[in-house]
């Protein structure tokens, strides 16, 4: 799934570009560095980045701040769920570290047309490193005709090396909120 | 189901004992007396790696003429081919001078993790079995106590679920099991939400223990709620969030309610309030604390009473905290929590992928669900979280059984523990 970086448009690489940029203010905030935004036609709808040390929330991670965005966006619009379903499906995600497994089962849940990511997560990802919320054909149960999770692309492997420089840097510093003692965190080895 | 139980649901899918898998192995009868010799080379050049659990001799069945006579592994059988040359060179060696007939035999493939799927085991060929060590209270089986504890957080959840008025939804009840305290509770919200305008609205939005009325004074929640549960076979619950999680956009939007949000499912929305509980219990932590102490006494200065405003909030921390002790026994308020480290979570369904990862993500010790999600449940319907061994944090899960009358509402919650049952169940 992960597609080798010299296919990577300029486009492709300003976006993720963007998300870098804020996952340094994570990095800047004492927050692990992750940061992503969202873009509709060619444009930055939305941006995130982790939130999960100064909220105590552990699943506020910058996916979950985008979409908080996007919804918020649309709703003042005064978008039907229909419409809003229909305009996720139209939306690219573009995030430094691979989705996690509770954010890649909600990229699905939301029918998000396609994600771009730089580093896989070895540990939690759930676009195809522990599981595969992209790719139906993975689900170790078949549906039975009942409605499942909408597939959407997955393209790994972008500006990996400076997603993980970042998290290299956020270690260093050490992570203030971890629980004690602090254990050495092996990082994913650039693919 | 006419009893509560508690069930416990194992990291992996229960496997019968009888049906375990198994490799071929090449091994041969030796003499005793050649068993310490032939053992240790064995273990030298063709240690078995990753079948630790297998003994490498096992005592034959029968004598003959009168001698007791060994079985002994070699090594692995070729998967394909020819099995007995495929047997190393060096292990040929070995067994040649003897004159060493060799057969293939089948052992188990994996450790046993119960005692049940020991004594099959063995049946093939003896293994070791070493009993896991549970670190987590409930797997190992519930006190009396606990067991009636679970029954009643149950029981809320329940009650919470269907209190909605129209239909039935997941709703998630977090508690501190060693205070039994009520941390946050939450319902669905993903049809109508009604967004916090700010941080302090949300604060207060957040119903911190709508139990706490009811915690008696053994600390143990009553419930008093009954009301109509639909019967389980009849109803599909189409609004349970993470029944059908990718559904949401399938509903009307309701009006009446000025903000919907498809990720608003029950777990998401309990953790959510515990952040903001621990954020409003323990401000006091390095650089969030900063700030907010910045802003307080510029907010003071221009109010003009910085002084009696500082007093009235430090009041309003100790009262909630003295509201907790009066519950509490061994639990230490100096210390604040990290995330949800040692708090369990009673869900009505069990939680989807994406609630599931969360609870992994908050650091729950324990997940207790009373029915199972065979669409979208990831705690042993669909995945099975809590044996994915990359993850950082492992819960333990059970399923809860609930008496029918306390799902038609026509009993309160206060079930005796009948049975605690904890064996290889699967969902």
């Amino acid at each position: 799934m992960a597609s080798p970086k010299e296919d990577c448009s300029s486009i492709t690489l300003a976006f993720m570009d963007l998300a870098i940029q804020q996952a340094k203010l994570a990095l800047d905030s004492l927050e692990v560095p992750v940061g992503c935004v969202i873009v509709e036609d060619g444009e930055v709808i939305a941006s995130g980045r982790n939130r999960t040390n100064e909220t105590r929330n552990a699943t506020r991670h910058a996916e979950m701040e985008a979409i908080d965005t996007v919804l918020e966006k649309w709703q003042k619009k005064g978008l039907s769920k229909s419409e809003t379903a229909e305009n996720f499906s139209k939306c690219s995600l573009f995030v430094t570290c691979e989705p996690c497994i509770m954010c890649a089962s909600a990229l699905s849940i939301l029918g998000i047309k396609e994600v771009f990511y730089g580093c896989a997560n070895d540990k939690f990802g759930g676009c195809g490193s522990i599981l595969s919320f992209h790719s139906s054909n993975s689900n170790p149960v078949t549906s039975g005709g009942l409605p499942q999770g909408k597939d959407f692309k997955c393209s790994g492997g972008i500006m990996a090396s400076e997603a993980i420089s970042l998290f290299r840097s956020f270690y260093e510093q050490g992570n203030p909120n971890a629980p004690k003692p602090h254990r050495p965190l092996i990082l994913p080895e650039t693919q | 189901m006419d009893a509560w139980q508690i069930v416990y649901v194992p990291d992996k899918p229960p496997i019968p004992p009888d049906q375990q898998s198994t490799v071929d192995v090449i091994a041969t009868v030796i003499e005793p007396r050649l068993a310490n010799t032939l053992v240790r080379r064995l273990n030298q050049i063709v240690p078995l790696e990753n079948l630790r659990h297998v003994k490498r001799l096992r005592w034959r069945m029968a004598y003959l003429a009168g001698k007791t006579l060994l079985c002994l592994i070699l090594c692995l059988a070729s998967e394909h081919g020819d099995q007995f040359d495929s047997i190393p060179h060096e292990v040929q060696e070995l067994i040649s001078p003897h004159k060493l007939s060799t057969f293939v035999t089948k052992v188990c493939k994996y450790a046993a993790t119960s005692k049940e799927e020991w004594e099959e085991q063995c049946k093939l060929w003896p293994t070791s079995f070493h009993p896991p060590t549970y670190s987590i209270d409930g797997i190992t089986g519930f006190s009396e106590e606990d067991s009636r504890s679970v029954f009643s957080f149950m029981n809320s959840a329940i009650q919470l679920a269907k209190s909605g008025g129209g239909s039935v939804v997941n709703a998630a009840v977090i508690v501190d099991p060693s205070a039994k305290i009520v941390i946050a509770t939450a319902r669905d919200q993903i049809y109508s939400w009604h967004a916090p305008k700010d941080e302090a609205i949300l604060e207060t939005s957040c119903s911190e223990r709508p139990f706490a009325s009811h915690i008696d004074s053994n600390g143990v929640m009553s419930c008093e709620t009954p009301g109509g549960f639909p019967d389980d076979s009849k109803q599909l619950y189409d609004d349970v969030s993470c029944l059908y999680p990718w559904r949401w956009a399938e509903q009307k939007t309701d009006m009446s309610s000025c903000c919907w949000h498809p990720l608003r499912h029950a777990a998401i929305v309990a953790i959510e309030s515990s952040a903001s509980r621990d954020r409003r219990l323990y401000p006091s932590s390095g650089d969030i604390q900063d700030k907010l102490v910045d802003m307080n006494s510029a907010h003071s200065s221009s109010t003009g009473s910085p002084a009696k405003r500082q007093k009235t909030n430090l009041t309003d921390v100790k009262s909630d905290w003295k509201l907790e002790t009066c519950c509490e026994g061994s639990h230490s308020l100096a210390a604040r929590p990290y995330l949800c480290t040692g708090y369990d979570i009673f869900l009505v369904w069990e939680p989807c992928a994406m609630c599931a990862m969360a609870l992994v993500h908050q650091r729950i010790r324990r997940i207790f669900f009373a029915f199972p999600n065979p669409n979208a449940g990831a705690v042993g319907s669909v995945y099975r979280l809590q044996g994915e061994k990359s993850l950082n944090h492992h819960y333990a899960v059970f399923r809860v059984l609930v008496p029918a009358q306390v799902l038609d509402g026509a009993e309160t919650c206060h079930g005796q523990p009948t049975s605690t049952v904890v064996d290889n169940y699967g969902i």
